[in-house]
């Protein structure tokens, strides 16, 4: 049977208003339970078997919040709302809550993620669940009966709730960085090899700017830098009473930082900016007035060059790690008043494209343009 | 583990890996979709739950252990708490005063929960209703008498769905099926003899001369074959010198021209447990008894056994799901569960009619006992008969 009506519903209204605090404190939540008074959920007059089957379709709702591709807040609310709806229940004995083995790994290096950045009490809750054993140890989320349904339900993801995809990220990964590095340097290679004159290859052969791949390297090391911030930004976690002080303190004050400092290189740089409002604060790479198009093509469109990067080039591994979504530290105050709108990269004097200001008008054009010029 | 790998289940990948022996590494063990959100691909139980068993400490999450009976609040005693704020900060690494606060903040309001449960009225309930409850839940948490009979920590339960053979037009959404809780430990003929079939109490031969006289056997006694058949393997049960190898047709049909099926193999369903076969999650398989009474089998679920299940293991396979059946009645009181049919019955209005035992002696026999008209009458056996 289908989730009863309006449970999505009423779950959803719950993790948005949680999302909106901007907070992972389960004070918070419990503060937003209860004026909700969510835990009358059960008190429908309910007989015994519509309660349990209620219950299982209320833990596995929640549970599905509970794993990717949510965001890291989203993820703590609904821990939050598994140990609320736990608890709650009615069933006796109480039902318990369904965990597949593939997910099983997931799960416990979030935990890790929520020991590591501290944020305790979310780690107790689960630890709570555990000690309990609140949980059935299975092979597959849900139970398989071969029912031919006319139209398969697929669980639709809530957009709201996820990360919005990078794109960039997933096309440029570090492996193909490093393909394209050794291609690069093949080719030259090989030009160097062809030419008459070993030191300089011939000018018939140059067809490529020389220096394309760093290029790349460094956009693509700032594009990270700028979606890390914006993240960041969007998640305010406060430490456990004085537990703030951390052996990560110093370097999320490096990490802070070094945004405050590019964000001035873009202040200073740039002239466009967007702040969005603050209730859209979650939506603001879509609010870059230049582009009108979606937020993937936006992202892929940015890519000319920029002198003033003043970015050292991090090695891989490094690069690795600060895309760890779970690494959530502490964020000053005073990023709030950055604006982090996607970097509007305008022409600059040096460059010897035939790029021209008019170009962000017409994003798709822009596109066609730039793959042309960067191969 | 699977030792009758001769001609035993394997788990290779698709039809054409029949012979290859049972991988013991992880590799096709982890249960993902092959059919998203209908089935599994296959996978073999123990190693599935090895998957398990590894990742999980067995004295916390797997102890079927009572849990300890819950403190009054406020009257525990201050050592506890100290306790469990050493081990708090102990598993994440916070200090001890953090822990103390976790606890105050973290904890459940219990006498809210209490308040609320002694104040909810709810309507009465209809039988169908009460006896599904009554399925589901009469085994829960009981304990054996013998100790020997307690399951074990990290026992896999598999679920399965046992399809009855009718076949109505209005069964076409959803076909009736009864759902059976057996542990992986269990063998394969443990639930062969829990399937309760109709057709396994059929009596054969017509009785309308001799009504009183007593069927010697129902059809479960007289024909014992049967079969289990998973991933193109059928386990045929031989534990009595009088049962045949039903699937020896089926196997000599597929072989006869080339059909577009794999090898078959057959084995014997009293070597196997559920713990050795290779299956999908969520896939029809078969079960034939009676030479050609079949129910399509679908294993739903599989997962460690939990502290508040059955623990009794002579109570397995369990019985936690039934189709409620009507009963045909007497044609005459309409009251009693109708026992005998009759065909070509002059005294009977239709063809065939249902009787009860009184009904039936009283309106074709005299008080003697002599049969009067003509008719032939059958023993009948009511699918309901079992709700």
């Amino acid at each position: 049977m289908g989730a009863p009506a309006g449970l999505q519903a009423d779950c959803e209204a719950l993790l948005s208003r949680f999302q909106e605090m901007d907070s992972v404190r389960f004070e918070d939540f419990t503060d937003l339970w209860r004026s909700m008074k969510f835990g009358t959920i059960f008190c429908g007059r309910m007989r015994n078997l519509e309660k349990n089957t209620f219950t299982k379709e209320a833990l596995a709702l929640a549970w599905r919040y509970f794993l990717p591709p949510y965001t890291f807040q989203i993820r703590v609310c609904a821990l939050y709302l598994l140990y609320g709806l736990y608890n709650t229940q009615l069933c006796q004995p109480k039902q318990k809550i369904r965990v597949a083995v593939k997910d099983w790994d997931e799960i416990l290096k979030f935990q890790q993620d929520l020991i590591n950045a501290q944020h305790f009490d979310a780690a107790y809750i689960f630890r709570k669940l555990r000690l309990d054993r609140a949980f059935h140890f299975t092979a597959m989320p849900t139970l398989l009966s071969y029912r031919m349904k006319k139209k398969i339900q697929r669980a639709e993801v809530t957009e709201d709730f996820k990360d919005p995809n990078d794109h960039v990220m997933k096309l440029i990964t570090s492996d193909v960085l490093e393909e394209m590095l050794n291609v690069h340097d093949h080719y030259q290679r090989m030009k160097h090899i062809i030419s008459a004159d070993r030191a300089n290859p011939d000018k018939a052969l140059s067809l490529i700017k020389d220096d394309f791949f760093d290029n790349i390297k460094s956009i693509v090391l700032e594009h990270q830098q700028w979606y890390k911030d914006r993240k960041n930004l969007s998640l305010k976690s406060k430490g456990k009473d004085g537990e703030e002080k951390s052996e990560g303190n110093s370097q999320q004050l490096e990490r802070s930082e070094r945004a405050e400092s590019l964000a001035k290189i873009k202040s200073r740089a740039f002239s466009v900016f967007v702040q969005a409002s603050k209730s859209r604060r979650h939506r603001q790479v879509k609010l870059d007035s230049s582009d009108s198009d979606s937020a993937s093509s936006q992202r892929q469109t940015k890519a000319t060059r920029k002198r003033k990067n003043k970015e050292t080039l991090k090695p891989e591994g490094r690069k690795m790690s600060s895309r760890y979504r779970g690494d959530m530290q502490n964020v000053h105050k005073e990023d709030k008043s950055v604006s982090l709108s996607m970097p509007v990269i305008t022409e600059e004097e040096e460059e010897n494209e035939s790029f021209s200001e008019t170009e962000f008008t017409a994003p798709k054009r822009r596109r066609k343009h730039r793959t042309k010029s960067l191969v | 583990m699977a030792e009758g790998s001769r001609g035993g289940s394997t788990c290779g990948g698709g039809v054409g890996g029949r012979q290859n022996p049972v991988p013991s590494s992880g590799g096709c063990n982890f249960p993902e979709y092959e059919l998203p959100e209908m089935n599994t691909r296959v996978f073999h139980v123990a190693a599935f739950g090895e998957l398990w068993l590894g990742r999980l400490r067995g004295e916390g999450d797997l102890s079927l252990k009572e849990p300890p009976a819950p403190a009054l609040p406020g009257g525990r005693g201050v050592a506890d708490s100290g306790q469990e704020d050493e081990a708090v900060a102990r598993d994440l690494g916070c200090s001890l005063e953090a822990a103390a606060e976790l606890r105050a903040v973290c904890g459940v309001r219990k006498r809210l929960l209490e308040h609320r449960e002694e104040t909810i009225t709810i309507d009465r309930v209809c039988r169908q209703e009460t006896f599904a409850y009554e399925m589901e839940s009469h085994a829960i948490g009981k304990k054996p008498e013998n100790p020997a009979d307690m399951i074990e920590e990290g026992e896999l339960i598999l679920s399965v769905n046992i399809l009855y053979p009718v076949i109505f037009h209005k069964h076409k959404e959803h076909k009736p099926y009864q759902t059976m809780l057996v542990l992986g430990s269990q063998k394969l003929t443990e639930l062969r003899d829990s399937i309760c079939c109709v057709s396994d109490l059929q009596i054969g031969g017509e009785f309308s001369n001799t009504p009183d006289q007593a069927p010697e056997h129902i059809s479960k006694d007289l024909y014992k074959s049967a079969f289990f058949y998973f991933e193109g393997t059928f386990y045929n049960d031989k534990r009595y010198p009088e049962c045949r190898d039903l699937s020896r047709t089926i196997i000599e049909w597929s072989e006869s021209h080339d059909r577009g099926y794999g090898k078959f193999q057959t084995a014997k369903m009293e070597d196997f447990t559920f713990n050795d076969l290779c299956i999908k999650l969520g896939f029809p398989y078969l079960y034939c008894h009676q030479g050609d009474c079949e129910h399509v089998v679908v294993i739903t679920d599989i997962r460690l056994v939990h502290h508040n299940d059955c623990l009794d293991r002579t109570l397995y396979p369990l019985l936690i799901k039934k189709h409620w059946l009507w009963t045909r009645k007497c044609f005459v009181c309409k009251m009693y569960t109708a026992r005998w049919v009759t065909n070509n019955d002059s005294f009977a209005p239709e063809d065939p009619c249902f009787f009860c035992d009184v009904c039936f002696r009283m309106l074709h026999y005299d008080s003697e006992g002599n049969k009067l008209g003509e008719f032939l009458a059958y023993p009948y056996v009511d699918p309901g008969t079992f709700s």
